[in-house]
């Protein structure tokens, strides 16, 4: 199994924006998350070893390293709710208590349908619109109960 | 507060800034094309940033003219040299280099390119914070139209002058915000500091010369350039200078970043521009600078909002994030969500750190769910000054002992009846699902 | 070379090597974890802090492993603030240390014990429950890690990068969640796996080998040389009190091998202790190979060697330069011809310390004159022969049951081994001790001389060699006709 020839392409014109190629092994993780089924599994990791002449021991310290790489299989959609101060002072726990219950997702873990995980995460630099959370990459801010109902609910 | 002068988020405001065309007909690219066609040299704008006063707006205010002057000697060190701008934004309650990335990414290009220029710098690396995806993508966007305008890469605006920009993502680390841990990133590793010395300046990006600017800095540079390092520096207080942007968050009624000159108080910033404590509470206690500086006190609120002042009153300006708490809240459980922050994102790399971190963490947990025992008091300040200062690689470890001896100190009754009576009395009801939004 | 001060005294040190070992060259005893001779230093344990002061500004506390030696600098390693710095730092490691010496193998060797004893500090402030993590996950053949003792030094994890330059473990995760690893649990592979065991300053990583084998107090350490091929890695042999090799562990030798030996070398001491020994001697009586008393067996060979006109004499390429010597020696007064038997490279040879050359004294007895040659060069001489002794340990396994059975039964064949084996040309069997039961010298490929060291006691009635053939003198009528 190989990396698809698209993100190799991709990798190909990435890696010239560097003097060493593997400065462009978190951009290309990132790719790999997005374009390979939401995680960075240990094949995509010895893909990118071969790709980028490093041990697959040495991308799995660097993938393990990073908050956003998930190194294990996601529900389809994932809530990622702030923890931290300024939203906590404005009802970060009950936001994720709400999402939690609506989507039947234990904090940290995937609802059984695999549709949702959902866990909480440090600033996410929405401070002054506090609370939020983000859903599969979009920022939602200035949360309410009724709001969280409605975003959660249009999800398909 | 006075009236004053802004420049900082003016453009921002208008609709559509963040493109090309809308940039310049505000006059965006004029400071960066007047350097490069008169001839001003790079030299000339270091020298004229030091006299600004400028100093770095990503958290440890250093001057950034002298910061740009610890580039070596172009023409005795061959060596490419780098300008890494630091998007990483991470450090709780701020979220103001968001709103320039946002709305006026074209500002932050040609700050970027001026800066290059100072520095002779080759290429500027922009590493945004992995979950900024609008900030990238308007970044990115605005490159490629500002590259297809002939302002990046070869020969800049027909002059000499040639450099590239190049996007670059982070993943979700905090410490890749410290300038090393950021560089070791940008090399594609485990975001771990480097020890210091040496310096960016003489070893950095892939072992050659690099300075790593915060956004904010170098959005300021096409201003200084263009008005003068005299009116720079007339903004300002002593040691000061210029306007900067104020986050406010917390239990106040408008929460927001706010573009202020140094010299305003904390308080004309809660009342005039965040609308006071919400529901006519009063404050309590607060963050000036993020939650990486020493907690404050309510009457504290008369302090300005500068550097001086607030090392004078015991913390520090940080990033400028004002954390405001009301009188309902308990200082157990910031100080809970505190410390699981950086037991969170300590790297591991010093033992003082990676278990200094976790231990406080604990410590908090267990006595904001009123598991406290007598000498938790005593062992938090102890662990605090175990951590800090300077005995590890990077400051994290000195970041969670600030808060954490601030809070003991300023405090410790109220952590102390948390641990007598085995409850926290301030301590939220449990969440309801109903009750979000809400307090 | 640069003038500082350490604990008072001036001593030079080189400014392009950290602090710490002109610190640790001089006596001054700072401890250490992360930092290791062989690896880049990276200043993450925090734990060789000493105070350093510089012209006149004020004494600060510096990591001496990330710290270089500057004209003028004033070192002091055993202040208040050092040692206090220090066990700060140990206390943040004692933390989450599981409280294991009773069961762990390091205990009598661990730096992280050591260190707690030096400093003193015999409680710990925290209440807070210990990580809990794999206690005995396998790494493969050779490794065993425990996860919760593990200080997150990394020495492992640059031992793969910088020595065999090959990544086989790595720093997963981050902060206290950190741990060693391997990708995607697969076992650790290659011939230097062994080494992190040693470099690991607590009972992390230990061998599976030497696992609740002994406590190392209890091990008597002596310094040898490895056997297992011409590198010759100078080694310590490790015994249990009254008991058998427990250990090959390698000595630091810059000349030789650095700090690291291979795990063909470190494991090879099965052979040393295997049982089945040759004690005494034995001499052919009728089809029997009976028990006598070494001197009988010793008249026999000097009655077959004096009228011999053509004899041949094979060594083992283990035999030291001593036994080489003494052979030599006893070749010419006789007039037989000497060589050792050679076995072919044997492909394990690497980039790192294995030659492949499986005669680890090939250049020592070479060079006295001996040539070394193969089973298939020597069998057709040894047909001829109307005398064939073979002398030192592994001889008649490396001549093979092939060529020695193809010696005819007119011909008179003597072996001095450690084993005992049948022939249909063997007269006697007369034992010798292996190369961790006897000194000598021997010499590796690149000519540096290593010792072997008598760690254990040889078996019942076994003598040296050299002490045989100075017997074996004694017995023989010249010797007595120049004493007449």
């Amino acid at each position: 199994m190989a990396l698809p020839q698209t993100l190799v392409d991709e990798f190909d014109a990435l890696v010239k924006n560097y003097p060493e190629r593997r400065a462009a092994l978190i951009m290309a993780l990132h790719r790999c998350q997005e374009t390979l089924g939401g995680w960075i599994s240990p094949q995509t990791m010895e893909d990118l070893g071969a790709y980028f002449g490093l041990e697959p021991v040495e991308v799995f310290g660097v993938a393990s390293f990073y908050p956003m790489f998930n190194l294990r299989p996601t529900g389809q959609h994932v809530v990622a709710v702030c923890h931290n101060i300024s939203c906590d002072l404005r009802g970060a726990q009950d936001v994720i208590a709400q999402v939690c219950e609506t989507t039947g997702a234990p904090l940290g873990g995937t609802s059984k349908d695999g549709r949702w995980s959902v866990r909480s995460v440090e600033c996410q630099g929405a401070c002054a619109n506090a609370p939020m959370f983000d859903l599969d990459g979009v920022y939602h801010e200035d949360l309410t109960a009724e709001k969280v109902g409605r975003i959660l609910g249009a999800v398909r | 507060m006075k009236a004053f002068e802004t420049y900082l988020l003016d453009r921002a405001k208008t609709e559509g800034n963040h493109q090309l065309a809308t940039y310049r007909k505000l006059g965006g690219y004029k400071s960066l094309e007047k350097v490069l066609e008169t001839g001003i040299t790079p030299q000339q704008v270091v020298e004229e940033t030091k006299k600004s006063g400028l100093r770095g707006r990503g958290g440890a205010g250093f001057s950034t003219g002298m910061k740009w002057s610890f580039m070596p000697d172009a023409t005795k060190d061959p060596r490419p040299r780098y300008l890494a701008i630091n998007a990483d934004e991470s450090e709780p309650g701020t979220c103001k280099d968001r709103v320039l990335m946002e709305k006026d990414p074209h500002g932050l290009i040609e700050g970027s390119l001026l800066s290059a220029y100072a520095i002779r710098a080759k290429a500027v690396y922009i590493y945004v914070r992995g979950e900024y995806r609008l900030s990238y993508d308007r970044v990115a966007s605005a490159v490629r139209e500002a590259r297809a305008a002939g302002l990046v890469g070869k020969n800049i605006a027909g002059s000499d002058f040639s450099c590239e920009i190049f996007m670059h993502k982070g993943a979700g680390a905090y410490i890749c915000g410290e300038e090393t841990g950021l560089m070791e990133s940008l090399e594609g590793k485990r975001g771990h500091p480097r020890q210091k010395p040496p310096f960016p300046a003489q070893s950095g990006l892939w072992q050659s010369p690099t300075t790593v600017n915060n956004v904010e800095t170098v959005f300021n540079a096409p201003f200084i350039m263009e008005r003068g390092a005299a009116w720079f520096a007339g903004i300002g207080t002593p040691n000061s200078k210029g306007n900067f942007l104020v986050g406010i968050s917390g239990h106040v009624n408008k929460p927001g970043v706010y573009e202020l000159p140094f010299g305003v108080t904390a308080h004309e910033i809660l009342e005039e521009k965040a609308g006071g404590m919400w529901k006519g509470r009063k404050l309590k206690a607060w963050f000036p600078g993020g939650s990486s500086c020493a907690l404050l006190r309510g009457s504290d609120v008369d302090v300005v909002l500068d550097h001086d002042s607030l090392k004078a009153r015991g913390s520090s300006l940080g990033t400028a994030a004002m954390v405001m708490m009301d009188d309902h809240t308990s200082i157990a459980r910031v100080m809970e969500v505190i410390a699981r922050f950086y037991e969170h994102e300590s790297c591991g790399q010093c033992s003082q750190c990676r278990e200094g971190t976790q231990w406080l963490s604990q410590i908090f947990r267990r006595i904001a769910h009123g598991r406290g025992q007598p000498d938790d008091i005593a062992t938090l300040e102890s662990l605090a000054l175990g951590m800090a200062p300077g005995k590890t690689i990077c400051a994290l470890s000195d970041a969670a002992a600030i808060p954490t001896l601030s809070a003991v100190k300023l405090f410790k009754d109220e952590l102390i009846e948390c641990i007598r009576q085995q409850r926290d009395p301030l301590a939220s009801p449990a969440p309801k699902y109903a009750s979000v939004g809400a307090h | 070379m640069v003038k500082i001060t350490v604990n008072g005294r001036e001593i030079d040190a080189d400014p392009t090597k950290p602090l710490i070992r002109a610190c640790h060259d001089n006596g001054a005893d700072v401890p250490i974890y992360c930092y290791h001779p062989g690896l880049t230093p990276v200043g993450s344990c925090r734990i060789c802090q000493v105070e350093v002061k510089q012209g006149e500004a004020p004494g600060r506390v510096v990591v001496a492993c990330r710290t270089n030696p500057v004209e003028g600098m004033v070192v002091d390693t055993e202040s208040q603030k050092a040692h206090a710095t220090r066990r700060e730092c140990l206390e943040f490691l004692l933390k989450d240390h599981p409280l294991d010496c009773p069961i762990c193998d390091k205990a009598g060797e661990c730096d992280l014990q050591d260190f707690t004893f030096d400093e003193g500090q015999s409680a710990g402030r925290s209440n807070e429950p210990r990580r809990q993590l794999e206690k005995r996950k396998s790494l493969g053949e050779v490794i065993v890690l425990d996860e919760e003792r593990c200080i997150l030094c990394s020495r492992c994890v640059r031992f793969f990068e910088e020595v065999p330059k090959k990544a086989q473990l790595t720093v997963a995760d981050l902060g206290w969640r950190s741990v060693i690893a391997t990708f995607a649990d697969r076992p650790l592979t290659g011939n230097y796996q062994g080494n992190i065991a040693d470099l690991c300053p607590v009972g992390a990583l230990t061998l599976k080998k030497f696992r609740f084998q002994a406590r190392v107090w209890n091990l008597i350490k002596m310094s040898s040389t490895c056997v297992e091929c011409s590198r010759g890695c100078s080694i310590q042999v490790e015994v249990l009190r009254g008991s058998d090799v427990k250990r090959f562990r390698p000595r630091t030798n810059p000349k030789v091998n650095g700090w690291w030996m291979c795990d063909v070398g470190r494991f090879a001491f099965d052979h040393a202790n295997a049982g089945g020994r040759l004690e005494g001697a034995r001499l052919r009586e009728g089809t029997d190979l009976l028990q006598v008393p070494v001197e009988d067996a010793l008249c026999a060979l000097r009655d077959a060697l004096m009228p011999a006109k053509s004899a041949a004499f094979v060594l083992s390429p283990f035999c030291t330069v001593e036994e080489g010597r003494a052979m030599l020696g006893l070749a010419r007064r006789h007039n037989a011809e000497i060589a050792f038997v050679a076995p072919p490279p044997n492909g394990l040879k690497d980039d790192l310390l294995h030659t492949g050359d499986p005669c680890p004294n090939r250049r020592g007895l070479t060079e006295l004159g001996i040539a070394g040659l193969t089973a298939a060069e020597l069998a057709p001489r040894l047909v001829q022969a109307k005398v064939v002794v073979v002398a030192g340990e592994r001889v008649a396994e490396l001549l093979g049951a092939a060529v020695l059975q193809a010696i005819p039964p007119a011909a008179n064949l003597f072996a001095f081994e450690c084993h005992p084996f049948e022939a249909r040309s063997l007269v006697a069997l007369i034992g010798i001790p292996n190369h961790v039961e006897r000194t000598g010298t021997i010499v590796n490929v690149d000519g540096v001389r290593g010792p072997l060291a008598a760690a254990k006691p040889a078996p019942r009635s076994v003598r040296a060699l050299t002490r045989l053939l100075e017997d074996l003198e004694r017995l023989s009528p010249r010797r007595e006709a120049a004493t007449r």
